[in-house]
């Protein structure tokens, strides 16, 4: 991914997490984490992942991803690229 | 009241029998990761790959006779070991395969208490399971932990071991649903399992031509025993994915039904639900559903509402309404016991809700009288099978009275595994209590709740599935995310009912008009009043290791973080 795309993906998913999913103010980056630190709760991260996908236009098997593939943002966007596939 | 069904015959005396003698050449699992990639096997290369996976534990040291868990993605390779074992004459155990979705802390806890009660002389876990959680599985003293790269395929098939399985022999152990850790291992016999699979045959009337479709977790009984056992001893194939994929694109599995032309699929209720609601109206196109015969509605209470709602959202692109069938079944049991008409829809009946829930009587009234309660009947015992609905008193009630369903079948387990302090409140002369409550009427079986979820309001009886079901109607409440519970109100001097229900994503006005509506609701179909309703953001219900609402565990976090309900 480009510099200012992987950016911006970054910041769509962070405003995404802060917005729908924690839904109050809170600092977060990159490499927060999110779920080992208690911020967001793991049964969030099925929307979360449909938000990735569509972040990203990529289709990602929900079977290859793993609970640490979602701890962060910046694992979240790894892991898009690791085994997510172009949409079709 | 009692049900009653009597035994028939079966074909072969063990499941590894069953398997070895399938036809070599016929499909048996399409496992389907996504469009791009899909792993079929035969029969043949099932089994094959079976005797490969038997082999290589027995080099490692796996005996007959002993426990083996197998902590596998859901996926070909776990089916292989699953079978692996059986053919070693050793006793297999899938348990679930951690997920992102699950939370970590209790997911470890879960593992730690299933796995020590298990005992097992061997955990396998593919070179993915992650590190830390190794210790959480290797509870028992002695146990040996092997991930799937130590087990080296590269045998001999030769070195097969010639091993024959009793019927009466332990075949695997499944585990009752509930909240991770308080799943109990339920231990079956070769025998225990085939009979339970040859009365299911006859009567959803299995053929060679059906194709089973899964996205069911073969850690629960529905997917390990409908969608695995099933199959492979009547030799048919199935088309399965991953539950994770189900709930992230749950079109996908209407897609492989069209493509597959799939026959027969096993759903719990709030999967129809959520099929007519999360998938878009314009990619329902592409479907096609004629082939399907049976979509069978089991592991819950069945709802009319949610069948009406998935005929209404799929009629007009094939589904014939009469293929949605319902069923009542356990573990305990091996699965089924009973089923439904395969050759119609199953009854329903309307019922007074207000003398159901001060008499415990069930007093049929036309559809469109007030406070009309809709009940599905889950159908008639299967072959083998007896029910009986008992008061709390132990006196067996009459057609239309509510009480506790109590089972005995030529396939019930005689007591969890390694947990006879569990068991004896349960079992008693042969019967198995199911603290599930419900009544019979004209030979057939009507499921109305949990004995312990029921909520007593003033001497009414009100089923918390009755109080969940309006609220997942409001449209901005996430569908079957609701839990009702009873609260204790020591000044009343009875329980007070409470809601907790998820709200959509991206609902953030009108809070207290959508509470305002789900009141009204609540009390003009059922005449109470709430005590309290909270409206939770998406993902805040706590789910059982079958996916559904886990009431006592919604309620302990509502309770936890709402202390003014104290």
């Amino acid at each position: 991914m480009e510099d200012a795309q992987s950016k911006e993906y970054v910041q769509r998913m962070i405003d995404y997490v802060v917005s729908e999913v924690i839904q109050r103010p809170v600092e977060l980056n990159a490499d927060t984490l999110l779920v080992s630190s208690g911020l967001i709760d793991s049964l969030a991260l099925v929307n979360i992942l449909q938000y990735l996908e569509d972040v990203t236009h990529m289709r990602i098997p929900a079977s290859k991803v793993q609970p640490k593939d979602m701890d962060s943002v910046a694992l979240m966007l790894a892991t898009a690229r690791r085994v997510g596939k172009p949409r079709k | 009241m009692k049900l009653k069904h009597h035994s028939s015959q079966r074909q072969f005396r063990t499941l590894t029998e069953a398997l070895l003698a399938a036809p070599q050449d016929r499909p048996f699992i399409t496992d389907w990761i996504d469009e791009d990639e899909i792993h079929t096997v035969t029969f043949g290369e099932f089994t094959r790959a079976a005797r490969l996976r038997a082999v290589a534990l027995r080099k490692l040291g796996v005996k007959f006779g002993e426990t083996v868990i197998v902590v596998m993605p859901q996926g070909i390779p776990l089916m292989t070991t699953f079978a692996g074992a059986m053919l070693l004459g050793a006793i297999p155990t899938i348990l679930a395969y951690p997920s992102f979705k699950v939370d970590a802390a209790k997911y470890k806890s879960g593992l730690m208490g299933v796995s020590r009660n298990l005992r097992a002389a061997f955990v396998v876990v593919d070179d993915g399971f992650p590190e830390d959680l190794i210790a959480h599985v290797s509870a028992a003293d002695g146990a040996r932990v092997v991930r799937t790269s130590e087990m080296s395929l590269e045998v001999d098939e030769s070195d097969f071991p010639d091993i024959t399985n009793s019927p009466d022999g332990l075949a695997f152990i499944q585990h009752s649903a509930g909240t991770t850790g308080l799943q109990k291992g339920v231990a079956l016999t070769h025998r225990a399992v085939l009979t339970q699979l040859d009365h299911l045959a006859k009567a959803i009337a299995i053929t060679s031509e059906d194709r089973i479709y899964s996205w069911l977790p073969l850690y629960h009984d529905m997917g390990l025993i409908a969608c695995f056992m099933l199959p492979l001893v009547h030799h048919v194939p199935v088309i399965m994915q991953s539950p994770l994929e189900w709930v992230m694109r749950p079109g996908t599995m209407l897609e492989l039904i069209s493509t597959y032309r799939c026959t027969l699929a096993w759903v719990p209720n709030f999967a129809l639900q959520f099929l007519a609601r999360r998938v878009r109206p314009e990619d329902r196109s592409r479907y096609e559903l004629s082939s399907l015969r049976g979509l069978i509605n089991c592991s819950e209470p069945v709802r009319a509402a949610s069948i009406d709602e998935f005929i209404t959202a799929y009629e007009r692109h094939g589904l014939d309404s009469k293929a949605l069938k319902s069923s009542y079944a356990m573990a305990e049991n091996v699965f089924g016991v009973t089923q439904s008409e395969i050759t119609g829809s199953p009854r329903r009946i309307w019922v007074d809700g207000r003398r159901l829930a001060q008499t415990n009587v069930a007093v049929p009234v036309s559809n469109t009288a007030a406070q009309a309660l809709c009940f599905v009947s889950s159908g008639r015992c299967l072959s083998g099978n007896s029910v009986r609905i008992v008061s709390p008193a132990r006196q067996d009630l009459s057609d239309y009275e509510v009480g506790e369903i109590v089972i005995r079948s030529d396939s019930l387990f005689d007591g969890y595994y390694n947990r006879p302090d569990l068991s004896a409140a349960v079992c008693i002369d042969g019967w198995y209590w199911t603290g599930d409550l419900g009544f019979c009427a004209d030979g057939e079986l009507y499921v109305t709740g949990r004995k312990k979820d029921l909520i007593i309001v003033a001497g009414k009886n009100i089923y918390p599935q009755d109080i969940e079901e309006i609220v997942s109607r409001h449209p901005a409440i996430h569908d079957g995310r609701v839990v009702a519970f009873g609260l204790y109100n020591e000044e009343r001097g009875t329980e007070d009912i409470v809601v907790a229900a998820e709200l959509e994503n991206g609902v953030r006005t009108d809070i207290k008009e959508i509470e305002r509506n789900i009141r009204d609701a609540i009390v003009s179909e059922l005449d109470v009043a709430p005590r309290a309703v909270f409206l939770k953001p998406p993902a805040w219900i706590v789910k059982s290791t079958a996916g559904k609402p886990a009431r006592s565990t919604t309620r302990d976090k509502l309770l936890h973080e709402h202390l003014e309900l104290a």
